[in-house]
């Protein structure tokens, strides 16, 4: 039983990081609408950012702001070189495109800082026993910073104007055009912010386990199927789809091993788009 | 005239589905715009906003030609537009719904006015458009289109969706929008209800206006009448 709850624990953990990727995914699914494959790449630019920030400035928070800005940056680059161009095409070409753009950041990063795993020079602490159950400070940490992101979006997305602009454009792009919204500014706050949620994922994934070119490609497959499992398009079912799905791969290990719990967001992956497409909050229509 | 258009061309992909149309409007003026099914009335409000991807000819809002300038600018320039369907913004509340707008010079004041004219939006202020009835969405959706305090307003068969009991109070509100002077563009199914709180009005027949003029000499044209009036 103990072992369970410490699984659990883990998935928790990981579930916030697939939960912030999802976030991610599902903004732009939500405003761009399309399945932005260069997610899990922008995670692993993030968690490379903040190493290299951490380094050069011997502060974890001011590496993470730098890892945050990176990710900002580079989803707000891939706008206005490639998405843009893209609007009026179809999301398969986006999508396609957001691969490409995935593999360029990755092969960047691997040219740059080779294809070996780096780590967090992070001090050793010893985990806390609560009932017998080990806890990591760390982890409550990467807890922390992940659910202090995820309050900032959402009082991004509830309370500011930025924010209310980019959900009326969920709603209605062509709604929020008649009502004096301009396009151009509310597509650079979502890949901002998209780009910076990602990073957050990344640097937290970095933390936790270590940093190499393809952490983020990996993660990618979860966040799609927490961003489906919660109903693609809407933030807090990605978040606790994210959450879910994180606990369901660490407390099947036993069962499955550590190699094959990564295809169980696979399963739930199909499962949802056969069984209830519009996921655990989306509406009917898909996109809120 | 506050709202000419000349010689407007226009459709999506290759097909045009505006073939050439002149209207003008002056201000505290409404201009009904009906025809049959496909005639390019929805598409001619579109053409006017700025949502129709081709456009020809010549939109000139108070003299200056709007063709080019996107649909964003033209709502900040003073035009007001209610869709025929999809309204409202359904996962923002109804506060929400006017404070979205861009362009409003004092937005505080000016949802608190929209808000007391709509008092039953008042009351749910703080409640999600999707859980509003059709009618009161349709109070939303022209109180958000008053929130840039437009000068013209174009109006998409706003009595579709309605209740026949709601109908003649959204003509009613209509007609008191004109008489603020803002100019109205109305394009409506219903055309002898609407027609009849209109100064003018033109038919619309395959992108064509196939005939046009004072609204009382169109509901008294038997030809009117027969072909594209109806019994409405």
């Amino acid at each position: 039983m103990t072992d369970l709850l410490e699984l659990a624990i883990a998935g928790l953990m990981s579930g916030l990081v697939i939960g912030l990727a999802a976030l991610a995914v599902t903004l732009v699914f939500g405003i761009a609408r399309f399945a932005n494959a260069a997610t899990g790449d922008t995670m692993t630019l993030g968690a490379y950012a903040t190493l290299g920030g951490t380094a050069a400035t011997g502060s974890l928070i001011a590496g993470g702001a730098i890892g945050i800005l990176a990710g900002a940056a580079a989803g707000v680059i891939a706008y206005a070189t490639v998405f843009r161009k893209l609007e009026r095409r179809s999301p398969v070409a986006a999508l396609l495109a957001s691969i490409g753009v995935g593999f360029v950041i990755r092969a960047g990063l691997g040219l740059v800082y080779g294809h070996g795993q780096q780590v967090f020079q992070l001090p050793l602490v010893r985990p806390w026993r609560v009932w017998g159950i080990r806890i990591q400070p760390t982890d409550l940490e990467i807890a922390a910073a992940a659910l202090a992101t995820l309050a900032a979006v959402f009082l991004i997305l509830h309370a500011t104007p930025i924010g209310r602009q980019m959900r009326a454009v969920a709603d209605d792009p062509d709604l929020a055009r008649v009502s004096g919204i301009a396009p151009r500014r509310v597509m650079i706050a979502l890949w901002a912010l998209a780009g910076g949620v990602a990073a957050v994922a990344g640097c937290l994934l970095g933390i936790k386990t270590v940093v190499a070119p393809e952490m983020g490609w990996d993660m990618l497959l979860p966040a799609f199927a927490a961003a489906i499992l919660g109903g693609i398009g809407h933030p807090v079912g990605a978040v606790v789809a994210g959450v879910l799905l994180g606990i369901a791969q660490e407390t099947a290990t036993p069962w499955v091993g550590f190699t094959y719990k990564i295809a169980l967001s696979f399963a739930v992956l199909l499962l949802v788009l056969l069984v209830r497409p519009r996921g655990l909050f989306g509406r009917i229509e898909g996109v809120r | 005239m506050i709202l000419s258009l000349e010689a407007v061309t226009g459709g999506y992909g290759e097909v045009d589905i505006l073939n050439g149309i002149d209207l003008a409007l002056e201000a505290g003026s409404i201009l009904t715009v009906a025809g049959t099914n496909g005639a390019g009335k929805s598409t001619l409000a579109k053409a006017v906003v700025g949502l129709l991807p081709r456009v020809g000819g010549r939109i000139r809002l108070d003299g200056r030609d709007i063709v080019g300038l996107p649909a964003e600018e033209r709502a900040r320039a003073g035009i007001g537009y209610v869709p025929q369907v999809a309204n409202v913004f359904p996962s923002l509340t109804i506060e929400e719904n006017l404070a979205v707008v861009e362009g409003v010079a004092d937005r505080r004041g000016r949802i608190g006015a929209l808000l007391a004219m709509f008092p039953a939006l008042a009351e749910r202020r703080r409640f999600r458009a999707q859980s509003l009835s059709g009618g009161e969405r349709q109070q939303l959706a022209f109180a958000r289109a008053l929130m840039t305090a437009p000068r013209v307003m174009v109006l998409d068969e706003p009595t579709a969706a309605l209740a026949p009991s709601r109908v003649a109070e959204s003509f009613e509100r209509i007609a008191t929008l004109a008489r603020t002077g803002i100019a109205v563009l109305l394009i409506e199914q219903r055309a002898r209800q609407a027609l009849a709180i209109s100064h003018r009005g033109a038919i619309l027949d395959g992108g064509k206006v196939a005939l046009a003029g004072p609204a009382a000499d169109l509901l008294a044209d038997e030809t009117a009448a027969r072909l594209f009036l109806g019994a409405g």
